[in-house]
């Protein structure tokens, strides 16, 4: 999912330690300066030992899985994984995080397995060229927008609105935003939360306004800059959930820009009663896809758990445990009424992730250098 | 083969390992800064410099990063002089509590003090909500921006002062101000004409201090400068999050040059040497008593003010560590005491971990680092020449550089395979981060050891082998014992360090081994009373271990000469 404040670390085992190399010796003597010999004999030792030990990396049997999906959620697909007969293990932490570490590690891959990050953050990895391709199972009935017809890389599982909902409790409907442009108004000036640009869910809303004043080339107006400057001086700006959820327990923010799923997580641990906005001028979705990384050594398990995954099946008995929206049209039909309805509460903004993906780093930066 | 050869094979390995760590972990990772800020695929670039002078947030970082250093030098001073003339100068009563309250800062540092700040002062903290009973007007976050943050150096930074100036005025010789006083000065005029000018020197070098560590400060300006407020080091970690590497090595260089230039400055006052004043044979000083009653009162109402402001936020940080969760974010005084959240800690749950990592990772970088730095201060020891001298100096370097900068270095050296390494890729790594606290404790080992090695007794050693004790029994027959408390001191006084180390941290941490400073910072913005609870009890180990380690450091004299 996309809530990033969730982190559930699995601490990998410290790397084992190899053998200590033999150490040459020699018979020429030096009567000057022995004292020291011996304390450099250890130190030699066990330096090496240490230098060695760092360099050392082990792979496990289960397959590694990077997922934003955390606590429960966590557990229970790693779970259902085992009784389907995948043995997975999961490491999950906020999705920029992950995004970043995996970028990090693309030397060095320690993930066999990718999913839960937006368009985007898949798009910039599959352009790095660390996915391996495979056409999952399930491709077949999928539209189009959720397949990868040029790469076969990055399948798309589940989608998700970026919404804007607020505190019924504090606003009535009257005085709620209609849309995302209506945020910069004085009325909701310290009102609602901006949080990292690092955050999915932040960039994703990030875009979904800069993307209204793009032309024709993708080129952001001044028009567009200067919203984006009116958005920031009117929030409250946070730099960690915590920091979010406690604007909305000390009364400041009533106003929730967050994805889906988030908003009544929030809205509960909070203690609200929160209702979504169908904006005019649509609400940004973003689609979660799934990828097996290049250089894995599990590449077959990591297919047949890529295939069972995404399957219409899983993905009905997941819309059940937590009400997510998949994007299979088997897997919709089969899915709980009330997910059904969810997915209809708001009308999606048209955005082309594909065309924006390579801009984001630059609107990013620029958001942070010289607007926040 | 002999034993010695054996042994003498292993010390040309020993040797060649020390250089593989100098190269790969100190002068790699400062090459890396310098290419990234300056060099690009076309060649020599300097474009990385042109945007950072366009970026607004950048300009005002630096501009910030400049007042608050400027305003904390002079408030610094202004509260450590006062300190040490009221421990030292002027007899104020009840001096043992003074003293104890002055010297909250030295285990009261780094990211514990900024969200001990922040628990007392903070939007929900404990003071916010006692004056906002009396004065609900008071905003929740009055205290933040420049003003918190200078307020947080000024009472957290007079540790140089406590230590360095209150010793040199221990040094000044009684006679000269008798001498003044008799001749007709006033208290205040032999303070200001006779001891002063004896002291600017170390004024001259702690100011120096002052300013090296408030020009890198992060973790107090991310807790308490609020929003929109940012100083130089949280920026780099900023651009590097943007993944603009570049930008970041270009303005972690800025803040090298900055902090090397002090630097260089307190060396050369350092070099200038003290004033000598007075007579050979000194007298101690004494302390006056104030006989102006109107003066009297206001040095003792000072004097106890700020002693309050130093201990204020550490009380409550360790009386709210036993309240019961809900009432750490809503009572002004706890309703009762519990060890309910000590267990919670302790117990081994998920709230044990970051203080399992930063202990794991503690260990391991000061078992790294004693090895590397008893190695290097043996070898300079023994043979001194220019090698040795040189290697001595690469393993200090890390001491003069901010750690933005290393951190930097760290990230662009190992984020891709480095052959340096057996063409690993240490970036996301476990390691990474005990590596980076490894090259920052060196500096200090090195320099408490050098002082323990110089204090050895030699004619033991020739004794011992007068008498034909073979090297490796005379090593731990006679030198181990010798330095084997300094070793252990020094273990502990890291260890310490790195639990509430945050720069490092916050740069090279993943989701493997988040520290405790880290775990210290993400909580210290929670609502949740749990988390609220469970940070305290974090910063009160933190503050009990460093008062242990330090108060026996102190009765050992650590630092000191212990030569006979």
């Amino acid at each position: 999912m996309l809530h990033e404040a969730q982190e559930v670390g699995s601490p990998k085992p410290p790397p084992r330690r190899r053998e200590k190399p033999k150490v040459p010796t020699n018979d020429e003597q030096d009567m000057r300066k022995p004292q020291k010999m011996k304390t450099i004999f250890s130190l030699g030792l066990l330096t090496s030992a240490m230098a060695l030990s760092v360099a050392s990396t082990a792979f496990a049997d289960p397959i590694t899985v990077y997922t934003p999906q955390g606590e429960e959620r966590a557990v229970w697909i790693t779970e259902q994984a085992l009784e389907a007969g995948h043995e997975i293990e999961v490491l999950s932490a906020g999705g920029g995080e992950l995004f970043d570490r995996i970028l990090a590690e693309r030397a060095n891959p320690q993930a066999d397995i990718v999913f839960g990050l937006i368009d985007a953050a898949m798009a910039t990895l599959k352009t790095e060229k660390l996915f391996e391709a495979h056409v999952p199972t399930w491709a077949e009935g999928l539209p189009a927008v959720y397949r990868d017809d040029a790469d076969n890389m990055v399948y798309k599982f589940w989608q998700t609105p970026i919404v804007l909902a607020y505190n019924a409790d504090a606003l009535s409907a009257d005085e709620a935003p209609t849309s995302w442009m209506d945020l910069i108004k004085p009325e909701f000036s310290g009102k609602y939360v901006i949080g990292p640009s690092a955050w999915q869910t932040t960039k994703s809303y990030l875009v979904g306004v800069l993307v209204r004043f793009a032309d024709e080339d993708g080129n952001i107006s001044d028009e567009g800059w200067d919203f984006m400057q009116a958005l920031y001086d009117n929030a409250i700006i946070v730099d960690s959930g915590e920091a979010k959820t406690a604007a909305f327990v000390n009364g400041d923010a009533t106003i929730d820009l967050n994805w889906f799923g988030g908003v009544g997580r929030q809205a509960e641990s909070v203690g609200y009663n929160a209702v979504m906005v169908d904006t005019d001028g649509g609400t940004p979705f973003i689609s979660e896809g799934v990828a097996i990384m290049k250089g894995t050594d599990q590449l077959d398990a990591s297919k047949a758990f890529v295939d069972w995954f995404g399957s219409p099946t899983f993905m009905i008995a997941y819309a059940e445990q937590f009400g997510q929206t998949p994007v299979h049209p088997e897997a919709i039909a089969g899915s709980p009424e009330t997910v059904q309805a969810n997915a209809k509460l708001v009308s999606p903004q048209d955005i082309d992730w594909d065309a924006a993906a390579p801009e984001i780093d630059a609107w990013m930066q620029r958001i942070e250098l010289e607007i926040k | 083969m002999t034993r010695l050869s054996f042994q003498k094979a292993l010390f040309y390995t020993g040797i060649a390992i020390i250089l593989w760590v100098a190269v790969s972990f100190i002068y790699a990772p400062i090459y890396s800064v310098l290419t990234q800020a300056f060099i690009d695929d076309t060649g020599f670039n300097f474009g990385a410099a042109g945007e950072l002078a366009e970026s607004n947030r950048v300009r005002r970082a630096i501009q910030n990063t400049l007042l608050v250093t400027v305003l904390s030098v002079i408030t610094v001073n202004l509260v450590g002089i006062f300190q040490v003339a009221a421990l030292e100068y002027i007899s104020v009563k009840g001096r043992r509590f003074l003293k104890f309250a002055y010297a909250m800062p030295l285990i009261f540092v780094s990211v514990v003090a900024a969200t001990g700040y922040n628990f007392a002062y903070g939007q929900t903290g404990v003071v916010t909500r006692a004056i906002q009973s009396v004065f609900p007007s008071l905003p929740n976050d009055w205290f933040s921006g420049p003003f918190a943050v200078v307020i947080a150096h000024t009472f957290l930074l007079t540790s140089f002062h406590y230590l360095f100036l209150r010793a040199a005025f221990r040094r000044v010789d009684y006679s000269v101000v008798e001498a003044a006083r008799g001749l007709g000065a006033s208290n205040l005029r032999a303070f200001r004409s006779v001891v002063l000018p004896l002291l600017l020197p170390t004024i001259f070098a702690t100011s120096l201090l002052v300013a090296y560590k408030s020009l890198s400060s992060f973790a107090i300006p991310a807790v308490v400068g609020g929003r929109r407020f940012d100083m130089v080091a949280e920026l780099i970690l900023t651009l590097n999050s943007l993944r603009r590497a570049d930008m970041a090595a270009m303005l972690s260089i800025l803040l090298g040059v900055s902090v090397i230039l002090c630097i260089l400055v307190m060396q050369r006052i350092e070099k200038r040497g003290s004033y000598s004043g007075g007579s050979k044979t000194q007298v101690a000083i004494q302390r006056i008593p104030l006989s102006n009653p109107f003066t009297n009162a206001l040095v003792h109402i000072v004097a106890y003010l700020i002693a309050l402001l130093q201990l204020l936020p550490v009380a409550l940080v360790v009386v709210y560590s036993f309240a019961p969760a809900k009432s750490i974010i809503a009572a002004v005084v706890p309703s009762s005491l519990t060890f309910k959240n000590y267990a919670a800690v302790l117990s081994g749950g998920d709230a044990f971990t970051p203080l399992k990592n930063s202990l794991l990772m503690g260990g391991a970088a000061v078992g790294m680092g004693l090895l590397v730095s008893l190695f290097v201060v043996i070898l300079a020891n023994r043979y001194r020449n220019k090698a040795t001298t040189a290697i001595d100096l690469t393993f200090m370097l890390p001491w003069t550089l901010p750690l933005p900068f290393i951190a930097i270095g760290l990230i662009a050296t190992f984020a891709t395979p480095n052959w340096l390494v057996g063409n690993q890729t240490l970036l996301g790594s476990y390691w990474i981060l005990p590596i980076g606290y490894a090259i920052v404790v060196i500096p200090l080992m090195i320099r408490f050891l050098r002082a323990a090695f110089y204090a050895l007794d030699p004619y033991q050693l020739e004794a011992a082998q007068a008498l034909g004790a073979p090297p490796l029994y005379r090593f731990l027959r006679i030198t181990l014992p010798a330095v084997a408390p300094v070793i252990i001191l020094v273990a502990g006084l890291n260890i310490n360090m790195i639990l509430s180390e945050y720069t490092m941290s916050a740069f090279l941490f993943n989701v493997n081994n988040k520290p405790l400073s880290i775990a210290l910072f993400e909580g210290a913005r929670s609502a949740n009373p749990d988390q609220a609870a469970i940070n305290l009890v974090y910063m009160t180990l933190i503050m009990a271990f460093s008062y242990f380690i330090i108060s026996i450091a102190d009765r050992y004299g650590l630092g000191r000469s212990t030569r006979r």
